[in-house]
């Protein structure tokens, strides 16, 4: 048996993880009510009303971020709730703040019950019931509390209860049509761009996207949803628990669920693939990877192939499952490294039969770790020793304090400044991860100080 | 626009503070202004302390607010990777009590890290189902080798500021009595976050430098990245000093009244008065009065040319000051050194309520400057407001030339602007920071006559409506 296709670590599942360890951990992700938000966010024109204490404003404000929201556009309000409001309830407060939000003119307000209210009692949906009889707008509660779960768990959560607020009823299908779901659940910090080269790959094969769930989506198009032919979740993470419903309830096929998202030549290729399928527009599929494929072969002979340093390199991929999984085969296929360990932030069941099945079709026995938190990645790379990994800013001072040389910060975050939203999805997603890769080696070699003085 | 139409108030400090203890300029909604919550600034504190591994009591959510300042801190402040624990409390440990869990944390934790410290911070949930953190603890002191501290730290449970002075009265607890007094030596209270930046100085080693030079010595930053062994014997100090007033003092009245440490209570090191009174407040109780006056004439002089410059650009004028409170008035107290006429522009009666204790304090002292307050101030936190405080300063403004403002260049106040936010040259207290604000006050003179960015004002006060701009 070779080294690569020994079984060399059995995987160490959250899941399977015994109380003791659960009930301490070092989060990658927030919770379920910043996830909510990041989906509410996406939606055009809403107003959302924290009904919460002030600092969960905080999450929001990352949420706001994460889908480029123009800060002069934003419409958040918090009913910042003190101990009064605790003790004897805080809807009366709720009530003062929704006013306070309708004087933005928002034609929607997404009322968003943090930890504090839930737990008190504070009925929301009678209050939302309420001040929409009052208000004239729809006002929409949402039951988001921290402690329903992680931030992809809050997206799924949003997603739901949105798509019951918009979409009521089954509404004539359109043909070649198909509905993009949870986009913003995925490490890569300039994600809105893997969304955009979807929507164009999508039109040159002739399909209408009919609602993004969630990005700079208006209300319209949200119900519109069920009139979609399919789903296309660009997410591992989050994103399929409402594909399911909507493949139940509306006959929205999913499709594509079974593959790695479009990362790397193969996944690229695959995946375009099965989408021209899909659609019926086999040909246009092939020439978007014809010209994909000349195009980053072009760039990289142009600029010269760096692969000196990635031949048979163990890896270590420390990411969540929406990019982790996929950079498996780029890291193995294309870069030719070895990817020795792989810790994710969360793996629900679908992508853990993903990793699984890729993990053996690329003859890998991998350390697995998922729903790994900081303390799960530190053991991690201590006990593999990778010599490089693919991973965050976290990782990269982990690696620093393990002494591993290299550490590429490749998912959010990144500590690095990002003023364009570059993809990594498709062709021009190969060449963004390369420059990545290759400025970051670059760095590993600058030197800090000078060994003699000059002259002048 | 009619000055009517915006103005809330304008006066004096004295009668500001009046009026907002009598209730006539209280905020629209509780805590207006500040957008973190006690939770948060409790953490922060908590993080000025090495090798400590703050459990959070909660969902996860509360832990990934800290865990970015603490990781920042690797990127920033030269910290290794230091672990945000959180108990990640699910609906039916809300429902049916954490404290077991939280137990476990505390053992799994202590074997894991081996931390000096590990400290339970409370927030939303289990502040209102009454997880009793601090039984938890007690049970199991003795029986993990790191000591357990807790705070009650829960989000609704006070102001910002509360955040702060609970996780300060904490720390004053984990002290021990001084078994001797160590001469010249003086902690600084009141820091937090954690060390200073390895690559940019800030004002905290300005102080500290000052400190050596007249004779003191440095005995511990409380907390700004010391260790436990550190807090412990904090009280061996001589004296007590803060460098952010406000922050400092209640650290500091707390230990001179259980450890009998006396505070040295002044104003902020801002501009050349002030900084002479902060040395001179420590130097006297160390008995270093003649060599602080040595350093006092020393650095005055060193300082002369580029305060000489500022004076003669700005004497007769008047000065816009629009930063955090404390800062402010220090700032006015500078411009007056100046020659100018100080104005504080929106100082939020809220603020102005929380810190009543450190603002009288400089009213006593003899600092009472012009306030003016407007209607934006009571919006703040929106882009909304943001931009109608912009135009109500221009409208302050209007077409008086005289003025100069000291704040952000996030402002566009169409008179020049003493930029108070780059680093190049920090810091801005001491010495030091009298020079490097005098030579920003001269750059904003000298260049008054250059237009600002068309690009950058567009970006902060451009109209938006959905990514059309203008």
């Amino acid at each position: 048996m070779s080294h690569e296709t020994q079984q060399r670590k059995c995987s160490r599942d959250g899941a399977q993880v015994g109380s003791s360890a659960q009930s301490c951990l070092d989060p990658y992700l927030r919770c379920a009510f910043a996830g909510a938000g990041k989906t509410l966010a996406g939606v055009l024109d809403a107003c959302l009303v924290l009904h919460s204490p002030q600092g969960c404003h905080g999450l929001i404000g990352d949420a706001l971020g994460s889908q480029r929201v123009d800060f002069s556009e934003a419409q958040v309000v918090s009913s910042k709730l003190c101990e009064t409001e605790i003790v004897y309830g805080g809807e009366e407060r709720l009530k003062e703040t929704i006013r306070e939000a309708q004087s933005y003119g928002a034609p929607y307000v997404f009322v968003m019950s943090a930890c504090g209210p839930e737990v008190v009692g504070d009925n929301i949906a009678a209050v939302c019931e309420a001040m929409t009889r009052e208000c004239g707008v729809p006002i929409v509660p949402m039951e988001c509390a921290g402690f329903r779960g992680n931030e992809y768990q809050g997206i799924d959560l949003a997603l739901e209860k949105l798509l019951d607020f918009a979409a009521r009823e089954a509404i004539p299908k359109m043909p070649r049509s198909v509905t993009l779901i949870a986009p913003h659940a995925s490490a890569n910090p300039g994600w809105p761009a893997d969304l955009a080269w979807v929507r164009q790959v999508l039109g040159e094969m002739g399909v209408t996207v009919v609602s993004v769930l969630t990005h700079k989506q208006d209300m319209q198009g949200i119900a519109r949803t069920p009139a979609a032919e399919a789903s296309l979740v660009l997410s591992h993470d989050a994103g399929g628990r409402i594909a399911d419903r909507l493949a139940e309830q509306y006959r929205v096929e999913p499709i594509c669920r079974d593959l790695p998202l479009p990362i790397g030549l193969t996944n690229t290729k695959r995946w375009l693939e099965a989408l021209g399928e899909r659609f019926g527009a086999r040909q246009a599929a092939e020439g978007i990877v014809e010209e994909g494929h000349r195009q980053v072969i072009r760039a990289i002979r142009l600029r010269g192939p760096d692969i000196a340093f990635y031949h048979r390199v163990e890896a270590a991929v420390a990411a969540d499952a929406t990019i982790g999984i996929p950079f498996l085969r780029f890291i193995a296929e294309d870069l030719e490294g070895i990817p020795s360990c792989v810790f994710l932030r969360s793996c629900p069941e679908p992508a853990r039969e993903l990793l699984t099945r890729e993990l053996a079709d690329l003859g890998l026995a991998a350390d697995v770790a998922l729903n790994a938190d900081a303390y799960d990645m530190k053991q991690g790379l201590r006990r593999v020793r990778p010599d490089c990994i693919f991973g965050s800013l976290t990782e990269r001072h982990l690696a620093q304090e393990l002494g591993i040389s290299y550490s590429f910060r490749v998912v959010s975050p990144t500590g690095r400044f990002h003023m364009i939203d570059r993809p990594y999805f498709g062709y021009d997603g190969i060449l963004t991860i390369l420059e990545v890769l290759q400025n970051e080696h670059q760095d590993r070699w600058l030197s800090r100080a000078k060994r003699y003085q000059a002259m002048w | 626009m009619d000055s009517c139409d915006y103005i809330v108030f304008q006066g004096t400090l004295a009668e500001y503070l009046r009026r907002v203890e009598a209730g006539e300029l209280a905020s629209k909604l509780q805590a207006s202004h500040a957008p973190p919550c006690k939770f948060q600034t409790a953490a922060a504190v908590i993080s000025g302390i090495n090798n400590v591994v703050p459990i959070v009591h909660g969902p996860r959510g509360c832990a990934q607010s800290l865990r970015g300042a603490r990781v920042a801190g690797c990127q920033y402040r030269g910290r290794p990777y230091e672990p945000t624990l959180c108990t990640a409390l699910d609906e039916s440990q809300v429902v049916f009590g954490g404290e077991g869990k939280l137990a476990r944390a505390i053992v799994e934790a202590d074997r894991r890290y081996h931390p000096d410290l590990i400290v339970v911070m409370s927030t939303c949930c289990p502040g209102i189902t009454g997880d009793d953190i601090e039984g938890i603890a007690e049970q199991l002191r003795g029986r993990v080798r790191a000591e357990i501290a807790t705070i009650r730290s829960e989000g609704f449970g006070g102001d910002f500021r509360s955040g702060h002075e609970d996780a300060f009265r904490v720390i004053v607890d984990l002290m021990e009595p001084p078994k001797e007094t160590i001469p010249y030596s003086v902690n600084l209270v009141g820091a937090r976050v954690g060390p200073s930046y390895t690559e940019v100085r800030e004002d905290i080693q300005e102080l500290q430098d000052m400190l050596g030079q007249f004779g003191a010595k440095l005995h511990g930053v409380i907390a700004g990245g010391c260790t436990l062994a550190e807090i412990k014997r904090a009280p061996c100090a001589a004296v007590n000093t803060s460098w952010c007033f406000d922050w400092g003092r209640r650290i500091g009245l707390l230990m001179q009244e259980r450890f009998s440490v006396p505070f040295c209570e002044s104003g902020l090191p801002y501009g050349l008065g002030a900084t002479a009174d902060w040395v001179l407040k420590i130097a006297e109780p160390l008995g270093l009065l003649s060599r602080a006056q040595e350093l006092i004439a020393r650095e005055t002089e060193r300082i002369t040319p580029d305060l000489e410059e500022a004076r003669r650009l700005l004497a007769g004028r008047r000065a816009l000051i629009e930063t955090g409170p404390m800062r402010a008035i220090a700032l006015a107290r500078m411009a007056a050194e100046l020659g100018m006429q100080a104005v504080i522009f929106n100082m939020h009666p809220y603020t102005l309520r929380e810190r009543k204790e450190a603002i009288q304090f400089l009213l006593d002292s003899g600092e009472n400057p012009e306030v003016v307050l407007t209607r934006g101030a009571f919006e703040m936190g929106s882009y909304g407001a943001s931009k109608q405080t912009q135009d109500e300063m221009e409208a302050l403004i209007g077409d008086a030339r005289d003025w100069v403002y000291f704040g952000t260049p996030a402002r566009f106040p169409g008179v020049p602007l003493v930029n108070l936010a780059t680093e190049i040259g920090q810091p801005h207290f001491g010495f030091t920071g009298v020079k490097n604000i005098a030579r920003r006050a001269s750059s904003a003179m000298r260049h008054a006559h250059r237009e600002r960015s068309g690009l950058m004002r567009q970006a902060m006060y451009g109209v938006a409506i959905h990514g059309d701009l203008f």
